[in-house]
């Protein structure tokens, strides 16, 4: 009796395709055994497996804060704030100034010669551009520290925290000229940092 | 065997901006501490506490800000030899010290600017030996131990 069938559950037997006389075919043509239901996608490792596997459907949590969805200002925590911030805050101070300085030097040049132009030129571009790129870049600094200050003590990050910290740095950068001076540099400041957290909210 | 490249740090442009502010706040903080108590000891008995915040609020944005330009222009340098070499290696840090010392002090001259190029560079030197020094005596705790197998009997041969 031929124990030959083309179950798929007898397809992993080993028994061989001809396995009595009476299988012999003369007519039988290669491709008549070799196109059989064999499948080579179900060789892949993960085949037919469908939606059981739950540990590949890996989500990488984003946290809670905002800046870690991505998007055009993404940030991990207060450590990217304080780093990136700061830093491209400081480049864009430095170039505000050394534009500014760059256009002075040009106008007020004594000499058409090049190179007292590029001297005068360099000259008020390193007198401008620092002082605008250290005080922005100071700003910052205190801003991003107080703001990841308010953030880890009150547990959550707000667009208030910002505020907040937008008040306290303006206040405490005009520490020294008065208290008047201080409390409208600390609006101006609390105005601007509201400005920045509502509107990248909105925007980004 | 190839050095494995350092995962800690951001990819390469962004790093500068990181390396920037990052510069920038020890420089500025630094710079406070350092010229506060420069200030208040160079102040008369009464005056300690505002001739520190005078001196550190004259200085520390300053000195603030020379840490960030010599720390951007050395991230810089450094992204720029990662790219043409293609390979990280302390030679990258050690020519982008030569490089940022000489860009820094370029206005003074081709003499003054060696001279401070070869400051940087020795500067990074050290730095960059210290660090291989350090990453091989700690090295021996890394080491890869083979797993331990079980003893298992093998199968008896047919």
């Amino acid at each position: 009796m031929s124990q030959h069938t083309t179950n798929i559950e007898e397809e992993e037997s080993f028994a061989p395709i001809y396995a009595n006389q009476e299988d012999f075919n003369p007519q039988d043509t290669v491709s008549s055994f070799l196109n059989t239901t064999y499948d080579p996608t179900r060789l892949h490792p993960l085949a037919g497996l469908g939606g059981g596997l739950d540990y590949l459907n890996l989500d990488d949590d984003p946290g809670v804060l905002p800046g870690t969805q991505g998007g055009l200002l993404p940030s991990r925590g207060w450590s990217d704030d304080l780093t990136y911030g700061t830093g491209l805050t400081y480049i864009t101070g430095l170039s505000v100034g050394g534009a500014y300085g760059f256009y002075e030097g040009l106008r007020s040049s004594p000499s058409p010669a090049f190179k007292i132009r590029l001297n005068t030129v360099l000259n008020s571009m390193t007198r401008r551009g620092p002082f605008i790129g250290n005080s922005a870049g100071v700003l910052a600094l205190m801003y991003n520290g107080i703001n990841g200050g308010i953030g880890k003590a009150r547990g959550n990050q707000d667009p208030l925290n910002s505020v907040a910290a937008g008040a306290l740095t303006g206040a405490l950068f005009k520490s020294t000229a008065g208290l008047r001076a201080a409390g409208s540099a600390g609006g101006v400041c609390a105005v601007i940092a509201g400005i920045w957290a509502f509107g990248k909210d909105a925007i980004f | 065997m190839p050095r494995s490249s350092d995962h800690s740090r951001d990819p390469c442009p962004y790093v500068i901006f990181s390396d920037l502010g990052a510069s920038f706040a020890m420089g500025a903080i630094g710079g406070g501490v350092w010229y506060g108590i420069k200030g208040a000891k160079n102040s008369p008995r009464g005056e300690r506490f505002p001739g520190a915040l005078v001196s550190l609020k004259a200085r520390a944005p300053v000195l603030g800000g020379n840490f960030a330009v010599w720390g951007g222009l050395f991230s810089t340098f450094d992204c720029g030899m990662k790219g043409i070499r293609q390979k990280e290696d302390p030679w990258n840090s050690i020519a982008s010290g030569f490089l940022t010392g000489g860009v820094l002090a370029a206005r003074g001259g081709p003499k003054v600017a060696i001279t401070s190029a070869a400051l940087g560079g020795v500067f990074l030197a050290v730095i960059e030996g210290v660090g291989i020094v350090l990453s091989r005596a700690f090295a021996d705790q890394n080491r890869p131990m083979m797993p331990q197998l079980p003893d298992i009997a093998p199968p008896a041969s047919q």
